[in-house]
Parts: C-alpha cells; structure tokens; sequence
C-alpha cells in the first residue's frame, strides 16, 4: 500500500501548479544567469582573480561549465530551499485547507503510511528539483561554456581543481546538498502536520531557515556552542567537497546531523499527523 | 730586469682586469645573440606553484614562442605564472638602450662564477625600477635575476640550463614572486559559516617551470598565437 | 431487538476537546442493512461522532466496534468496508474526476480497475465529464461525484454526513432513491446524518437523535413517529371560554398550551373531530386544526433553539 499511496503523492505533486511553479522559477533564475556569465562573466572572474592580478597572470579557460555550475550552486543555496518548502510545506497543510483530509485518512491505509509516503514523495520532488540544477548548471553549463579547471573561491584564497579531479566531487557535493534540501522538506512537513493552512508551514520553514543562518553567521561567542548543531549550518557542507585537502570529518559530520534533523524531525510529524484530530 | 717583470706582470694583471671588468653590455649583447638563434620554440612544461592563498596541483601544458615577442601556454586548465614571466627579460634585453647596465661585483651562485649587472631605466615612465641580472659569462647566460617593478613589486627569477644551453633556452625556471593580502567578502566567497579565517604569514611564494623536449627552430605558424 | 447481524456498536462514547465535552455517552447500534437516521441540530455532536467511528477523531472513551472489530486496532480492516462522505465531499481541485477517482481507487485496498470508475461515473450522471477538472463543478455535481468515491470499492457500510446539503429538489430526491436502492437492491447498510427529519423519516427505518452531545431518544423509525399521541392546534376566537370548555371535558388531561390564539393540546388523532365538535357545540369558532407529531414538534424546537 505504501507503494500506490506514494504514487498517488507523486500523481498530485505533479499535478499542483505550484510544483511547476518551483520548477520553473529555478529555470528561469539559472538561464538569466547563464546569460549573464556569457555576456560578463569575464568581468566576473576579474573580481576574483584581480586580487593576484598585481603580480600573477592567469592562463587557460578560467570561465568554463565546472566554474559556471559552482556559481550557479553557491548563487541557489538560499532560493531552492524555498521552491522545496513551497510544495512540502503544502502537502499535509495543504489536504487540510482542501478538505480532501477527510476522504485520506478514511480509507484503509494507516496513517503512518500515508505520512512515509508523503515523505516519500517529498524526496522525490526534491530530487527533481535537484536533477534539474544539475542539468541546468552542469550540464547546460558545459555546453555553453565547455570544460576546464575549476577555480573555487574562498574567503582565505583560491583553489584550482584540476578537470579530471572535479566530476566526483560535483556528484558528491550534488549528493549532501539533496540530504541538506531533504533536511528542509522534513522540516517543512513536519511543520506541515500542525497546520490546517499552506502558508504558515511554508513561511514558518523560511523563517527559521533564516533565524539560523543568522545565528550561524554572527561572530558572537554565545552563538559559539548551538552553531555546529543548527541544521543550516550544514546545509553547504557540499563545500566540503571543493576543499584541499578533503575534510572527511567535516563531511561526516554534517551528514550525522543532517540525518538526526531528518529522523528527529520525521518522529515529530508521525506522532503529530498519527494523534491529531481532523476537524476541517 | 726584476722591474721589467714586475711591469710586465703588473700590464698583465690590469690587462685580466680589463678583460673581467668587460662592459657590461657587451655581455648582455652575447647573451642576446645566444638567445636570438632560437628563433622559434615549442616546449612541454610543467607548472608547479606554492603561493600563499591559492592551492593547485601541477599542471602539464605546452610553450610557444617566436621572435620577437609572440609567446602562448596553451592550456585549458588553468595556469598562474608571475606577470613579470618570460618575455620580460626578453624584452629588456633587446632594450638596453634605455638602461643604464652597471657591472657590479662578481658572485658565485650554484658553483656557477656570475657577473651582476645592474640595470637601471633612464627615465621613470617605464614600470620596472630596477633589474638586477647574474649573468654566466662563460656560458653567456643568465643564471638569476631580480625585476623591482612599480605594479608587481620584485620577482626574482632563477634559471637552470641543460640541453638547450647552446640555445640559452633553460630546463628549469624558478620565480619567486610577491603576493599582497588576500582580501574578499565572505559572501562573495559563499564561506557563510566561517567565523574565523586562517592567517597566511607568507607574503611570497614560488612558481616552478619545468622545460623539456624543446622543438627548437621547427617553425611555428602565426595562427599558433592567435 | 433485530436479529440481524450487528453491523456498528457504539457504547459510551465521550469526546472532550478540553473542558467542552462535544459528546456525553452516546450508545447506540445498526443492524445489516438498515438506513440508520443520525438526527440533530447544528453542533449536536453528529459530526463529531461519525468522525470518531471513522478514526478521524480519537474519542476521549468509550467503545467502537465495527463488523465485529473493535477500533483503532482493526482501523484498516475497517475502513476497507466502508465507504463515506464527510460533511461536504472535498476532492483535488487541480483533478479530473476520473483521476480523483482513479487516486482513491488506488489506496481503497482492493482491485478497482478503470470500467468500473467509468461505470460509477455514469451511474452518478457524470459521464462526459470525466475528464474536466474539479474546480468547474458545481456542489450537486461535487455531492455526486462523492457518492462515486463512496461506492468505488462496494462497500458493506456507506456513512453520509448530511448529504443533501446544497442540492436542488431533484437531487435531493435522486440521493433518497439512491439509498433506497442500496438498501433493497445492495444490501448495503447505511448511516446518514441530517437535521431534516422529513428526510430521515422517508428513507430510515431506525434512528437516534442527539443535542449537545446527549442522546435525546433512539429506536426503529416507524415506533418514533407513527405514535397514536399528536399534537394539535386549534385556532379559535375566544380563546378563555374554549379553555374553560376544555377543562370541564374528558381531554383535560392531556397537556395544554396556549400560543396566542392557538390551543395546543397533546391527544390522539381519533379525539380531533370530538374536540371539534365540542368547541362548536359550545360557540368557540374554530379557524383551523393543525397537527403535529411531538417528536416532530420537539425537533422543530431543537432546531429553533
């Protein structure tokens, strides 16, 4: 049953106008960019390279798809989080406001079933919504722009990835940014299940997006010990993988606490969407 | 008779004099026809670079090069050399006109014996300030040199020769080069959890050029440099 | 007490939502195929006692047993024999009906295949509008489209809460015969609720009427209201002198009310022209006689308050 209960999810993710509208808003912002960077991405390379540019030259195809994929990532962190809440945030509340709850939970699946496979469904729109920066970025990128070395930019210097080191760490990176946005769905279905409207659970899931990546950027000692806990913390841990060396602590860190947020957060709906009472 | 000695040994002394302390432009000409007979050259090079703020693996790319002043790495990955790099000094040569050269002592670098020339501009439109030269006047090369300019501070390049020494051309060149401060927002840099950044105490660091299988004088067409 | 299989038992049944006590000890039970009346004003309690039988609201006591399983731990079980509209039938707007269907088809833990959604959608008079979406249908065609996902999986209980709501006369009158013809030609047993008692009484043969929460009387339909004693009205001119007449007679002892210049007395329907001709006899002119059953009449009174 959980399979056909998370085929009927998928059936009316697709369905709703505002998955699209997720969909193509992404779209949209990464063809303006790479419009952008054909037009003056020289421009913006020299913001990064002009700093060395007293006393260096830089040779070789700096603007090129792998660089023009990392901006693309670094630029959407923020945004995608929202297009994923947008439509995870609707999926409990959602049914709720439509009344269509009513006939859910009175046919024979449990309700733990119908949850999972909401998540389920969930997971699966964010690896669409994933697939498709990666198409856009990295793959569209690499027509446009072609191939080359990969020069990441840090707030301590530069690092040059050679080409044939780069693909793996993409996919990787690629991997803890679909966990850190899966992070988000749960969140926002979780919030989801103690609402009866679309809007709260979307723009409370923002909210505390943001309330935490301020907490996280602030250089205040007292903010010092929550820090390394906050889920937004880890939520470019992709980074990660454009360092040199390779920090794997880092990394597996970041994926344990990603996967506590996940589990803790998935334990809150089901014991919320299984106790609570349908009065809409 | 003793006095004719040492007159004669005194004439001959002065005379040796004369020949070290040769003008200085006349080495640097020799030095310039050396290299001049390479009129064309291609090489695989490989590029290693240890400077504060940027990390990159070696990298495997090709020189051209063609008299006078054409000159192109053709690479795809990406390649940092000092701005100051390998025409320069070409070009300096060719333009002695406009320096004053000043034999200064004689030194030993790398068992090598070396002359030190100073060069110095005539006028201070130009954006080197000084350039300092030890040249290998057996071997009518230059062994290091040492370019103060007034937009890429001073870099210090050393050249070491082996089977294209008849060509000048060198197997290994070392640049050691000046770095300023690496300074970039951190939202530019996407580092948004980083609160403390780590501190670089180096201000210099080095590239390391290697040459090998130079194709000398095989004719390099235009278009390569396009 | 019927000898058929008991299909539903509720016994004291209470649901709290914190100190306002929505339902207080509520038992009652339904037979295989009977049309059981779920009666009750607005906020009786009605909705809130067919959410609990339907696992939508946990009740704060009380016992659920449905075909012989009790509930929750038989939730699945249950819910797969039943079919059910919740107050208004809600769908996915953004759907066509036939895929609305098609969805809940899909999780109704038996093998619907599409003929049988296209043989559901023209019994309920859809047919040709299957592929529209839902957001263009009007309540009728909404309400109809609800009794298709009611009867998709052939349910043995169908519970409609207050299904004729917002439907023209002829809707009405289709809903009532469609529930007639699950009864008799489905043998399937059905709950509906209402506050229309008119409605209950054309199609029920038991039912159970609740205010605020309490059961107020239950029983076989036919025993309720087709009971000797009436109330009825009468319409007179002077109305202390057809008091003192009425007094002074053998129907005194029925209870008297007076509402302006009507005299509502509580007696059978035999007494009526007696009464009538008592009034005349005594020179009370009489301008009109209604009658009321009391049930109907407490209802009514339910209803107003």
């Amino acid at each position: 049953m959980l399979l056909k209960s998370t085929y009927n999810e998928l059936i009316k993710i697709a369905y709703k106008p505002r998955s699209f509208i997720g969909i193509g808003g992404l779209i949209i912002i990464i063809s303006i960019v790479l419009f952008a960077m054909k037009v003056d991405g020289d421009l913006y390379i020299s913001l990064i390279t002009g700093q060395f540019e007293q006393s260096l030259t830089f040779e070789g195809t700096i603007l090129n798809g792998n660089l023009i994929a990392f901006i693309i990532i670094q630029m959407l962190i923020i945004h995608v989080p929202l297009l994923i809440a947008f439509v995870t945030g609707d999926l409990v509340s959602g049914e709720s406001a439509m009344g269509t709850i009513r006939l859910l939970l009175t046919k024979p699946v449990s309700r733990s079933t119908i949850l999972l496979s909401k998540f389920l469904a969930s997971c699966v729109y964010t690896l669409v919504v994933i697939l498709c920066l990666v198409f856009m970025s990295f793959v569209l990128g690499k027509i446009l722009f072609g191939t080359g070395d990969l020069m990441v930019l840090k707030s301590d210097g530069l690092i040059i990835f050679q080409e044939g080191d780069i693909n793996w760490r993409f996919f990787y990176g690629f991997a803890i940014a679909f966990l850190s946005l899966i992070t988000v769905a749960t969140l926002a279905l979780t919030l989801s299940c103690f609402s009866e409207n679309s809007i709260g659970p979307i723009v409370a899931t923002m909210g505390i997006i943001l309330l935490f990546t301020i907490i996280g950027s602030m250089d205040v000692p007292i903010f010092d010990n929550i820090r390394p806990f906050l889920f937004t913390t880890h939520m470019a841990a992709w980074r990660y993988f454009f360092d040199d060396p390779l920090n794997t602590t880092n990394i597996l860190y970041s994926v344990a606490i990603l996967v506590i947020h996940i589990v803790v957060l998935l334990a809150i709906a089901f014991y919320k969407f299984n106790k609570k009472d349908i009065l809409s | 008779m003793m006095f004719k000695l040492n007159l004669s040994i005194l004439l001959l002394l002065l005379c040796s004099v004369n020949t070290m302390a040769q003008d200085p432009r006349l080495l640097l000409n020799k030095v310039l026809v050396k290299l001049s007979q390479a009129k064309n050259y291609k090489a695989e090079i490989n590029i290693s670079v240890d400077l504060p703020y940027i990390k990159m693996m070696p990298i495997n790319t090709k020189l051209y090069f063609k008299q006078k002043d054409k000159f192109k790495i053709d690479t795809k990955s990406i390649a940092i050399l000092p701005k100051q790099g390998f025409l320069q000094l070409n070009m300096l040569l060719t333009d002695t006109a406009n320096y004053t050269a000043i034999q200064q002592n004689q030194q030993v670098l790398n068992g090598v014996k070396t002359s030190l020339i100073n060069l110095l501009p005539n006028n201070d439109t130009g954006d080197i300030v000084l350039a300092k030269l030890w040249v290998d006047a057996k071997n009518q090369v230059i062994i290091k040199s040492q370019l103060t300019t007034k937009s890429s501070g001073t870099i210090i390049t050393e050249y070491t020769y082996g089977l294209q020494l008849a060509y000048g051309l060198p197997d290994v060149i070392k640049f050691i080069v000046d770095v300023k401060k690496f300074k970039i927002p951190k939202v530019l840099a996407g580092d948004l959890n980083t609160t403390k950044s780590k501190k670089v105490e180096k201000s210099s660091g080095e590239i390391v050029v290697i040459l090998k299988n130079y194709e000398v004088n095989k004719g390099i067409p235009d278009s390569t440099f396009q | 007490m019927s000898t058929q299989e008991k299909i539903v038992e509720v016994k004291n049944l209470v649901k709290n939502y914190g100190s306002f006590c929505a339902v207080q000890d509520v038992s009652f039970d339904v037979y295989q195929n009977d049309v059981f009346g779920f009666l009750g004003p607005n906020g009786a309690g009605k909705s809130t006692t067919i959410r609990t039988i339907l696992s939508l609201i946990r009740p704060s006591s009380g016992t659920i047993s449905l075909f012989g399983s009790s509930l929750p731990e038989n939730r699945n079980y249950i819910l797969s024999k039943i079919g059910c509209i919740v107050e208004k039938p809600d769908f996915y707007k953004y759907l066509s009906a036939q895929k609305n269907l098609e969805l809940f088809a899909g999780i109704s833990g038996k093998n619907i295949k599409k003929a049988r959604i296209s043989e559901l959608l023209e019994f309920v008079g859809l047919n040709g509008r299957e592929k529209d979406k839902v957001s263009g249908f009007s309540h009728g065609m909404k309400q109809r489209l609800g009794i298709a996902q009611t009867l998709l999986h052939n349910p043995d209980l169908i519970i409609l809460d207050e299904p004729t709501t917002g439907l023209d006369p002829q809707g009405i009158i289709d809903i009532r015969n469609l529930i007639l013809q699950l009864k008799n030609e489905k043998n399937k047993t059905v709950i509906i609720s209402s506050h229309i008692l008119a409605e209950i009484e054309l199609i029920a043969n038991r039912m159970i009427i609740i205010d605020k929460g309490k059961t107020i009387v239950q029983g076989v339909v036919a025993d309720l209201l087709n009971s000797q004693e009436i109330i009825v009205g009468f319409t007179v001119d002077v109305v202390e002198k057809a008091l003192l007449i009425l007094q002074k007679s053998v129907f005194a002892t029925g209870e008297i009310v007076v509402q302006d210049s009507i005299i509502m007395i509580n007696t059978s329907k035999e007494n009526i022209a007696l009464i009538n001709k008592l009034f005349c006899d005594g020179g009370i002119g009489v301008s009109s006689i209604e009658t009321k059953r009391k049930l109907e009449d407490y209802f009514l009174k339910l209803i107003k308050a």
